[in-house]
């Protein structure tokens, strides 16, 4: 038997400008030996032909630069959301598009529990049901026999029903901010911000961390990327153990995991060269398919939580300018000391006053310590102009812009937030390009769905939920979406000299696709079947 | 009577302002309590290595929760695990991070059934306060720290500058102390109290004012929230028992400006005990208070 096999596809996407289509692909090892026709491997020795993809499209495996592991271990609880969404395992389900559909849904999960367990549900979104808000008496139609906790997409607001609240001892006598009250001062269920979601948390055992470090949940996370077509993707702001890492080393070698981990620590909660230490240990236990020593930094808040740092003139609304997570003079000290240590940052930065303070930070630190390929991400870099893409090509710096609020949120961010000369220049592709600045697209995953096929039709046709198109001279073209979503985001990663596109020497990782993304209309894009993955020459089909 | 919820103090403050230094000297007299510190910035905080290695294992854990939006879950699990020990802590007291509003944690003592708000201690370094107020990158937080406070205390300072004492009071009605003051920190927020009918303090002390009312009118939630609401606003601490008039009673645990009440079995009569510094309340100022129709 030869070690070499050749696989056919109907048409290969490689992504390498020397040789942009081929229909054969050689692997040996796990990686890719040649690329072209049929005879592709004859001068490297015997080969095998595997026709298992002949009717299928191959493109580089999509890599998603932003998601969390909790995308995959959300799935253990009950899917209240809007819009349709496929679970790990393949089952569709269907959006709730009104309050009677979400308590109709719910109520039949109900009936798959066990007597008094409590009922989770997460992903609804108020802001798509403006008509009624969600109460408590909606959720005891679900049941009045067990506590029933539906957690925002947004994961800062809670609704409860009686029994919950009963469990938490939350009635007309408690006096707390976040725990909303009619007029007579009975709570109607809803619960904002943790304080006032946690006396029922712990009570129903809905733990995040815990989300994020059991076994399940790992596996749960390498199926959501195969449906998507993912062979290599972030885990940002993870909390890694001894334990935890342990977990993340024996299921990431299990030979059939289908899947690169690239999880990130977050900066926080310890000195920056505490920090720098232990992502540098991390770093030593790296492996083919977890890849560990970068950390991720936080900055502001979220923009359509009004918390995200905004320059003039701030929100439509009049609110106030958001916050810091991590004061300006830490952000400036953690770029220092992370530049100076050689460990790869990726910095959440959601409105324009925040990726100016870090530019300015990562500017500061390289001339103190120079390093050229650092590579530094800004994460969502969602508000930036020109001027700032212009100042972080300049630097070597990379971004990661967040398409899929273009659809999600693109209505919301022209009403609501920053209005419409912003909103029609956020998550700016066509500016970060002709900046010259590495850059990718991502999901967030889960508070938007795993899929880089949607998010670069995102990119692609910037089109909202109303229909609108959001900023027309900012949209890509499809093999600029597709860069974005392969070897756009393997360079953001540090990663492109072994992944991103097919091309002799890289990792057997292959998107399996039923058909051209190249060949639909750009609009039909987010609508190319994905078949499976490929992950170091080892087929991943659904 | 007694009322054996988990208090939780918070102590704010931004980057530098002293935070870590006042929890190491709570831990250094810890008033007979299990104290339970929870940081946020691990590391940052050099707690004292010998209060470490003295304490047992209850008196001390660390965590590196961090209260940033879906993050924060970290800090409140931490208080989950917290509460589900055996045996409880007497006392949580949690650092916030240098840009976290004390305000946010303090909540959960309020919403959670079995905490109490311990109050919240803010640490303003007075040689930057007035420079980092007026920053417009942090400013507001800056402020939204200080103006949530029960008690001030002002750092890297011999004297409180009048001019720093008058923008403070425009942001917070709270007493302004020295930072090197932390026995008043302590007695007026860890020292457990002797409930209404025991002695406040194991031997009286010079500084404060001790009141004690009684009563026997039956109140109704909402009077007895406007008559709390009325109370000398130098009356940092009162607490106690009162009759309702639906035949259940309240308990009242005021500590600054916070105000919780909560629902008890009927108590034979009511029964209120107060602390304040000397300088700001004296015992007539209360019982005319009291008294009031």
């Amino acid at each position: 038997m030869s070690d070499i096999t050749v696989f056919k596809a109907k048409k290969i996407i490689t992504m390498d400008p020397n040789r942009p289509a081929a229909t054969h692909v050689a692997v040996k090892d796990g990686k890719i030996l040649a690329v072209g026709g049929a005879d592709c491997a004859a001068q490297w020795g015997a080969f095998e032909t595997d026709s298992s993809l002949a009717d299928s499209v191959l493109m580089p495996g999509f890599v998603e630069g932003h998601a969390h592991m909790m995308a995959g271990a959300m799935w253990q609880y009950a899917y209240s959301g809007y819009h349709d969404r496929t679970d790990p395992d393949g089952k569709l389900w269907k959006g709730m598009t009104t309050i009677d559909e979400v308590v109709a849904s719910l109520k039949s999960y109900a009936a798959t529990l066990a007597p008094g367990e409590p009922l989770v549900g997460w992903g609804f979104d108020p802001i798509f049901l403006p008509t009624e808000r969600l109460n408590r008496r909606h959720l005891d139609e679900i049941a009045a026999d067990r506590p029933v906790v539906v957690m925002f997409s947004s994961f800062h607001v809670m609704c409860v029903n009686s029994a919950a609240l009963e469990m938490a001892g939350y009635d007309e006598d408690t006096e707390a901010e976040g725990i909303l009250t009619d007029g007579n001062g009975t709570p109607t269920g809803e619960l904002q911000e943790m304080a006032a979601m946690f006396p029922v948390m712990h009570r129903v055992g809905f733990d995040f961390k815990k989300l994020s470090q059991e076994e399940d949940s790992i596996r749960s996370y390498g199926r959501t990327a195969n449906r998507a077509g993912v062979t290599t993707i972030t885990d940002l702001f993870a909390t890694i153990t001894p334990e935890s890492l342990e977990t993340l080393l024996s299921v990431t070698a299990e030979q059939d995991f289908p899947l690169r981990i690239v999880p990130t620590i977050g900066a926080m909660g310890a000195p920056a060269d505490q920090i720098a230490a232990q992502a540098r240990e991390l770093a030593a236990s790296s492996t083919d398919k977890l890849r560990l020593g970068g950390v991720k930094l936080m900055t502001d808040g979220s923009i359509q939580g009004w918390t995200a740092r905004v320059k003039w003139p701030g929100y439509v609304g009049g609110q106030p300018n958001g916050i810091w997570n991590t004061a300006p003079e830490q952000i400036y000290e953690l770029c220092e000391i992370m530049q100076r240590e050689h460990i790869k940052m990726n910095i959440h930065t959601n409105g324009d006053e925040a990726s100016e303070v870090v530019i300015d930070a990562i500017d500061a630190a390289m001339r103190k310590h120079p390093w050229r390929g650092a590579r530094h991400v800004l994460q969502h870099a969602q508000m930036m102009g020109a001027d700032q893409f212009a100042r972080a090509a300049g630097l070597g710096i990379c971004v990661n812009l967040f398409a899929n609020h273009l659809w999600y949120f693109g209505d919301q961010h022209a009403a609501l937030t920053i209005g419409e000369d912003r909103a029609m220049r956020m998550d700016a592709c066509r500016s970060a390009k002709d900046a010259g600045v590495h850059f990718t697209i991502h999901s967030d995953a889960p508070v938007t769905p795993l899929g880089p096929l949607f998010t670069a039709w995102c990119a692609v046709n910037r089109t909202t939920m109303s229909g609108r198109t959001l900023g027309k001279a900012q949209c890509l073209t499809v093999m600029e979406g597709l860069h974005a979503i392969t070897l756009g985001a393997a360079y953001t990663m540090g990663m492109d000299d072994e992944i991103g596109s097919i091309e002799a020497g890289k990792q057997a990782d292959f998107a399996v696709l039923g058909s051209d993304p190249t060949a639909v209309d750009p609009a039909a894009l987010k609508d190319v079947p994905v078949l499976g993955t490929v992950l170091g020459g080892r087929v991943n089909l659904l | 009577m007694k009322d054996d919820r988990l208090p939780l103090t918070v102590i704010g403050g931004y980057l530098g302002a002293g935070k870590t230094t006042l929890i190491n000297k709570l831990l250094t007299d810890p008033r007979g309590q299990r104290l339970m510190v929870l940081v946020n910035d691990f590391g940052a905080v050099n707690i004292d290595a010998a209060l470490l290695e003295s304490a047992d294992e209850d008196t001390l854990t660390l965590t590196n929760g961090c209260v940033c939006c879906t993050m924060g879950a970290d800090l409140f699990m931490a208080i989950a695990d917290v509460l589900a020990r055996n045996p409880r802590p007497d006392h949580l007291i949690i650092e916030a991070s240098g840009v976290g509003d004390p305000a946010k944690i303090a909540t959960a003592a309020k919403a959670e059934k079995d905490m109490r708000y311990g109050g919240i201690v803010t640490v303003v370094d007075a040689t930057n306060f007035a420079r980092l107020s007026d920053d417009p990158m942090i400013g507001d937080q800056i402020k939204a720290q200080t103006a949530c406070a029960d008690l001030l205390l002002i750092s890297k300072t011999g004297s409180i500058p009048p001019a720093l004492r008058a923008q403070l009071s425009t942001l917070t009605g709270a007493d302004q102390l020295l930072a090197g003051d932390v026995q008043t920190v302590a007695d007026l927020l860890i020292t457990p109290w002797g409930w209404p009918g025991t002695q406040l303090f194991s031997k009286p002390h010079p500084d404060y004012v001790n009141w004690s009312g009684t009563g026997s009118d039956d109140f109704s939630r909402a009077a007895l929230r406007e008559k709390i609401s009325m109370r000398p606003p130098g009356l940092f601490r009162l607490k106690g028992f009162v009759r309702g008039d639906d035949g259940r009673g309240f308990l009242v645990q005021a500590v600054g400006s916070t105000v919780a009440i909560s629902r008890i079995d009927q108590p034979d009569s009511t029964s209120l005990v107060g602390i304040g510094l000397k300088d700001r309340v004296n015992t007539e100022e209360c019982g005319t208070w009291w008294q009031a129709g």
